[in-house]
């Protein structure tokens, strides 16, 4: 188990009401299940509220990163002491 | 070509047209007026923004460019006058930057785009209004930078950029500013920079959220934020659901703006190897260090 931060940003860290969390995890797939049951509702809730309606689950619909690098090229999903994940909503328009 | 002879006569004129202006401070300042630019233009058969030059060679001020100075300094408004930008699209982002650099004094702007204006467009495209509907967008934004500064020079393609297309469109740019909707387009964009030696100045929005950053050939780009094989990559995000409002496009196009500025005059740091994200309802913007 490590002890890493989750840093929100931009409409995830408003809707959310906080900059950042701490948890305890093996790897990344546990962090995400973790945030998932600690924020998702809100995070949908508070989007419902907004007039936008979201499926699935944080990780479906937001970019994020562990120590500056997407997920979709890490190397390996292990989590150790310190790492911190970066999450925030892709924003793709112009 | 100018003969040395004709350079002479250009920097005598302009000497010669110059007014005495006095700062705040009570030290004495040179200017040339718009007016005078314009004459000497005429009468010696050069572009307008070669006036300008020549006399911010001379320590002369070009009245339009008084409030520049103070940032980027003669030298840096000289190196924006010798120097093309493209923007690669002309709606919102685009739309924003393309009326930044031409008052900022950028010397040829390069403006691509096939699209034309429609309704929606209105709410955050600043070249878009009720008059211009349907037309095409780098018409409008052609005549929008003439009415704006007769010195910047204009090329227009109206195509979209592809890998074919990417050197022919791009290939005189110092700089290059994302206008894009899209990020199949902007991987595209981005692939050609990278070929081509230019640094990318990328951005999006989606509602209140923005993020920009400028790629140089060798940093790191959109493949750390979206991953690779970009064939996986997403083609929207949540501007879909949430819009793009006119204050956020306006907010990270002038950054944008900004980033080209750096570029070219070498005044301040780009935001390299880091996304900068800005978040307009909260008045928040950060910056993540990016990882390969």
């Amino acid at each position: 188990m490590a002890l890493i931060t989750v840093r929100f940003y931009s409409l995830w860290r408003s809707y959310l009401g906080t900059d950042d969390t701490t948890l305890q995890a093996d790897d990344i797939q546990d962090a995400l299940n973790q945030l998932e049951d600690k924020f998702g509702p809100r995070l949908r809730e508070n989007l419902e509220i907004a007039g936008v309606h979201l499926d699935g689950k944080i990780q479906d619909y937001s970019l994020i990163l562990l120590n500056g690098i997407t997920l979709r090229n890490l190397k390996s999903t292990a989590l150790k002491e310190g790492d911190v994940l970066h999450i925030f909503p892709p924003s793709i328009g112009g | 070509m100018k003969s040395n002879t004709a350079d002479e006569d250009i920097r005598r004129a302009v000497a010669e047209a110059a007014e005495p202006q006095a700062a705040p401070d009570g030290k004495p300042y040179l200017i040339i007026s718009l007016k005078m630019t314009a004459s000497i233009s005429r009468s010696q058969g050069v572009p307008a923004k070669e006036v300008e030059i020549a006399a911010l060679k001379q320590g002369i001020i070009p009245s339009r460019y008084l409030r520049n100075i103070g940032t980027i300094g003669l030298d840096g408004q000289i190196k924006l006058l010798q120097s093309t930008v493209a923007v690669v699209g002309a709606g919102g982002l685009g739309g924003t930057a393309i009326e930044l650099l031409a008052r900022q004094g950028v010397g040829h702007l390069i403006i691509i785009d096939d699209d034309r204006f429609s309704e929606q467009n209105l709410n955050r495209q600043i070249m878009c209004t009720e008059g211009n509907l349907r037309k095409y967008k780098v018409t409008v934004a052609s005549r929008r930078v003439k009415e704006i500064n007769s010195a910047t020079t204009i090329t227009t393609f109206r195509e979209r950029l592809t890998g074919d297309n990417a050197e022919k469109l791009l290939g005189s740019a110092r700089a290059v500013v994302d206008g894009l909707d899209n990020l199949s387009s902007r991987l595209i964009v981005e692939r050609a920079c990278r070929q081509l030696a230019i640094p990318y100045v990328y951005a999006s929005i989606g509602g209140f959220s923005g993020q920009l950053m400028t790629i140089f050939p060798g940093d790191v780009g959109l493949s750390s934020l979206y991953g690779s094989p970009s064939s996986t990559v997403p083609e929207q995000g949540i501007e879909t659901r949430i819009g793009n409002p006119p204050a956020t496009v306006a907010m990270v196009a002038a950054l944008q703006v900004q980033e080209a500025v750096k570029i070219i005059t070498g005044v301040g740091a780009p935001v390299r190897n880091q996304i900068l994200l800005v978040d307009a309802r909260a008045c928040v913007v950060d910056r993540i260090e990016l990882g390969r």
